[in-house]
């Protein structure tokens, strides 16, 4: 055993501290709402600046322009921006779509998609869910069909996230009809400036725009630009989710911290009936309680990523640590506007806000999360099934 | 990071499986908890063969110089099998404070002894106050001097042969080692509902020598707080494998108990129980050994051990319920295993303090005013 970071892990931690206390995050241009996950806004300018220390291809083979740096460094990357707030929204799907790419891409999507990303220019907008399907995704009519050399798309994705603001969207359609319900989906990166796509904007309960909703108007595809072998997208995909599920949610424990610290000041500064509001018991109990929490959160994603480093087989590790990041996420939201009672729903900007407004945003975003990336129902089920070998209940149809 | 035993601590753990599978079966536990002793010599002695008391202790001293993780571990394992005894109160917390407080001629005389599983100890320092909290401590005893009054909560009295003794003295607190028959202690049983043998130990005008001090006068605090802490990761192990166990015997019913033409296994609302199960169990662990391993490595991690034990008992107990609720009636009846497990877990929660005990100690780690 051991809890550590090594050393060169350690010192890879203290070169992102030093840089971001040398570009404070807070000072860089947002494009897109921070979504509550702890990876903060979608800023491209913050992307770039990654870029530019090298870190945002630092665990490609060295073939695609990497240093192939083991995988930890990415998670010393995110905690450390995650404890900082730096914007880095965007990140997880960068990644990911990266190592899609480096793993069966074709050759003009490493051409020139990976260098896009490694500039820190190219994010990406998932294309899965539609109005008819979401938990139950393979229900999607999404279709995409031949043409020459040339995919044509047609079809209505909704909820995709930043959307409106990427350069690519990741769509998910069918290929094809074929006898297994699971088959003949494939994957294509579609640019976001392609004829026939309209990509309108849904406004959240936050009053601000993190959805969208896209329309494929026969949105013609070049065929290299699938991604991933034709009509095998769905397994591609399912890897996808399990290491979206991971990496959509790794840096949850720190970004918890954060806000615990935030609340534990506020208890110490805020005076109730004569003392200072952490003195009472109850208030006391309920944070250390959470800290607690969010420790065994930690925890619980370093065993996983240990897991994943080692190749070992990961069945249940990353659904189970997302239910617990999303719903711990929920529990300390609920805390934080309960100890702050009244003033907790002034918004950011307001007259009187405590906390710059943002407890009540940390409260109404960790709402979706139990949804997104596969609800905490879906996930119980997969745990139950994938992990323990309890029997799949029986399907609709 | 790495979350994997060493290859020796793999081989304890699949020792200590093997062993208490054959030698520690449920019907056993069972027989034990409804039998008056509750306590099992040839078992005990089976252990000490297998040099389980002596884990902590050097081998100098006749042990094999083990570290917290080694029992953690090897207490997980204990926990899994529902092993009733005093291997934590006399070979974890009782060895500890011997380790930390005893002189060199009190170990000589003691720790041999209890490596070799020939003496038991146990620890005497809770009171009417029902609190781990040293500061509670009211019991009066200048050494040399006498002593009168009472402990409560005494774990496995019974079968000790030495109680470690936390009094009041002139300054601060101290710890006393006195023989459990010495003139004027009484042994008084508890009846719980949990299995657990805790006593009530009253000492009327008992003779307390000089050199029955263990450690300096005054010194009581920081000379058991070491002790505290291993004796609270121990039992946060006990309920880790108890709970594992827990979910091991609820998946494997919700695979078998057929109900509506198929297993209830089948049903989401008993997945989604038994996914909760996996989740508090192994968020339970996690914690558990990261922080046996910075006590290891010599790190006091006073808050890291506090949130392991807090957080496994609210996690671990909950499994429990839920472990009755997947059963159903069967799990409601004196024969069936499942309440020695959640009684066990009750019972390990209350141990060398409770949840609100410990999440105050991380109240103060997190600098709450
Ligand atoms: C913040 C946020 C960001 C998102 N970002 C994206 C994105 O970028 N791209 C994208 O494609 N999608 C995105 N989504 C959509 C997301 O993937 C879906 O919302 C999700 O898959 C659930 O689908 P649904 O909302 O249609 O709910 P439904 O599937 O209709 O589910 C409604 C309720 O029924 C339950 N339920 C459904 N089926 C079952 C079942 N078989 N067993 C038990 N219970 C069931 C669900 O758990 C849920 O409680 C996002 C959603 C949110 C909230």
């Amino acid at each position: 055993m051991d809890f550590t970071l090594t050393a060169e892990e350690e010192g890879f931690a203290e070169g992102v501290r030093r840089f971001l206390r040398d570009h404070p995050p807070e000072r860089f241009p947002i494009d897109g709402m921070d979504a509550g996950y702890g990876s903060g806004a979608h800023s491209r300018a913050f992307l770039q600046a990654l870029a530019g220390q090298g870190w945002l291809a630092m665990c490609w083979p060295k073939a695609h322009g990497g240093e192939a740096r083991p995988m930890f460094f990415k998670l010393v990357l995110m905690e450390e921006m995650a404890r900082a707030g730096a914007p880095f929204g965007p990140l997880a799907g960068c990644w990911q779509t990266a190592d899609a790419i480096i793993g069966f891409g074709t050759e003009r999507l490493r051409r020139e998609v990976l260098p896009e990303i490694a500039r820190g220019e190219a994010t990406f907008w998932q294309g899965y869910s539609e109005p008819d399907a979401g938990s139950d995704l393979l229900a999607l009519k999404t279709q995409a069909r031949r043409d020459g050399d040339h995919w044509v798309i047609r079809g209505h994705k909704i909820w995709s996230s930043h959307a409106g603001i990427s350069r690519y969207g990741l769509v998910f359609a069918r290929t094809s009809h074929q006898a297994r319900r699971s088959r003949g989906f494939s994957m294509f990166v579609v640019p976001n400036r392609t004829p026939g796509m309209d990509i309108r904007p849904i406004r959240s309960l936050t009053g601000e725009v993190y959805h969208y909703e896209v329309f494929l108007d026969d949105v013609r595809v070049p065929e290299n630009l699938m991604l991933g072998p034709e009509g095998e997208g769905f397994l591609a995909l399912l890897n996808g989710l399990d290491a979206d599920r991971f990496w959509g949610r790794f840096y949850k424990a720190p970004a918890l911290e954060r806000v615990l610290h935030q609340l534990v000041d506020y208890a110490n500064a805020t005076v109730v009936r004569g003392g200072p509001l952490a003195r009472d018991a109850a208030v006391r109990r309920r944070l250390a309680e959470m800290a607690a929490d969010i420790a065994a959160l930690r925890l619980m994603f370093y065993r996983a990523a240990c897991l994943l480093r080692d190749g070992g087989p990961v069945t249940y590790e990353t659904a189970v640590a997302k239910v617990m990041a999303d719903e711990t996420g929920q529990k300390l939201a609920r805390l934080g506007m309960d100890l702050l009672g009244l003033w907790g729903p002034l918004r950011e900007g307001s007259r009187w806000a405590k906390l710059g407004g943002q407890i009540s945003r940390v409260y109404l975003t960790s709402l979706g999360h139990t949804i997104a990336g596969g609800t905490a129902e879906i996930l119980r089920t997969a745990v139950a099934v994938r992990g323990l070998g309890l029997p799949a209940e029986p399907k609709g149809r | 990071m790495d979350f994997r035993p060493s290859p020796a601590q793999r081989l304890l753990v699949s020792t200590a499986r093997d062993f208490l599978q054959h030698h520690c079966p449920i019907e056993l536990v069972q027989r034990l908890v409804l039998d008056e002793r509750g306590f099992d010599e040839a078992l005990w002695r089976s252990m000490a063969e297998l040099g389980w008391p002596g884990l902590l202790i050097p081998s100098a001293l006749g042990g094999s110089g083990g570290s917290l993780v080694d029992v953690v571990l090897l207490v997980e394992e204990m926990g899994r099998a529902c092993l009733p005894g005093p291997f934590v109160t006399s070979a974890v917390a009782a060895t500890a404070v011997l380790l930390a407080a005893a002189s060199k001629a009190q170990q000589k005389r003691l720790l041999p002894a209890l490596a070799a599983g020939e003496r038991i100890a146990t620890l005497a320092l809770v009171e009417e106050s029902a609190s781990f909290d040293p500061g509670a401590v009211a019991l009066e005893c200048d050494a040399p001097g006498r002593v009168t009054g009472r402990k409560l909560f005494v774990k496995d009295a019974h079968v000790a042969d030495d109680l470690i003794v936390l009094v009041r003295g002139p300054g601060d607190l101290s710890l006393v080692l006195l023989p459990a028959d010495r003139t004027g202690i009484v042994r008084l049983p508890l009846d719980t509902a949990s299995g657990e043998r805790l006593f009530e130990v009253t000492f009327d005008g008992v003779e307390v020598r000089a050199d029955d001090l263990l450690g300096p006068a005054g010194r009581g605090r920081e000379l058991l707080a070491p002790a505290l802490r291993a004796g609270a990761l121990a039992r946060t192990a006990e309920m880790v494998g108890a709970a594992q166990r827990v979910l091991e015997l609820a998946v494997e019913h919700a695979k078998t108990r057929v109900q509506g033409g198929r297993p209830i296994g089948g049903y989401q609302a008993i997945q989604h129980a038994c996914a909760d199960l996996v989740r508090d169990v192994d968020a339970s662990r996690g914690l558990l050994y990261a922080a046996a391993w910075k006590v290891a490595e010599g790190d006091s991690a006073e808050a890291d051990v506090a949130m392991a034990k807090a957080y496994a008992s609210e996690a671990c107990l909950r499994v429990a319920r839920r472990g009755h609720q997947i059963f159903g009636a069967i799990s409601y009846c004196e024969e069936h295993p499942l309440h020695l497990f959640h009684e066990r877990i009750q019972a390990a929660s209350l141990d060398f303090g409770d949840a609100g005990l410990q999440l105050e100690t991380v109240a103060r780690a997190l600098g709450l005013a």
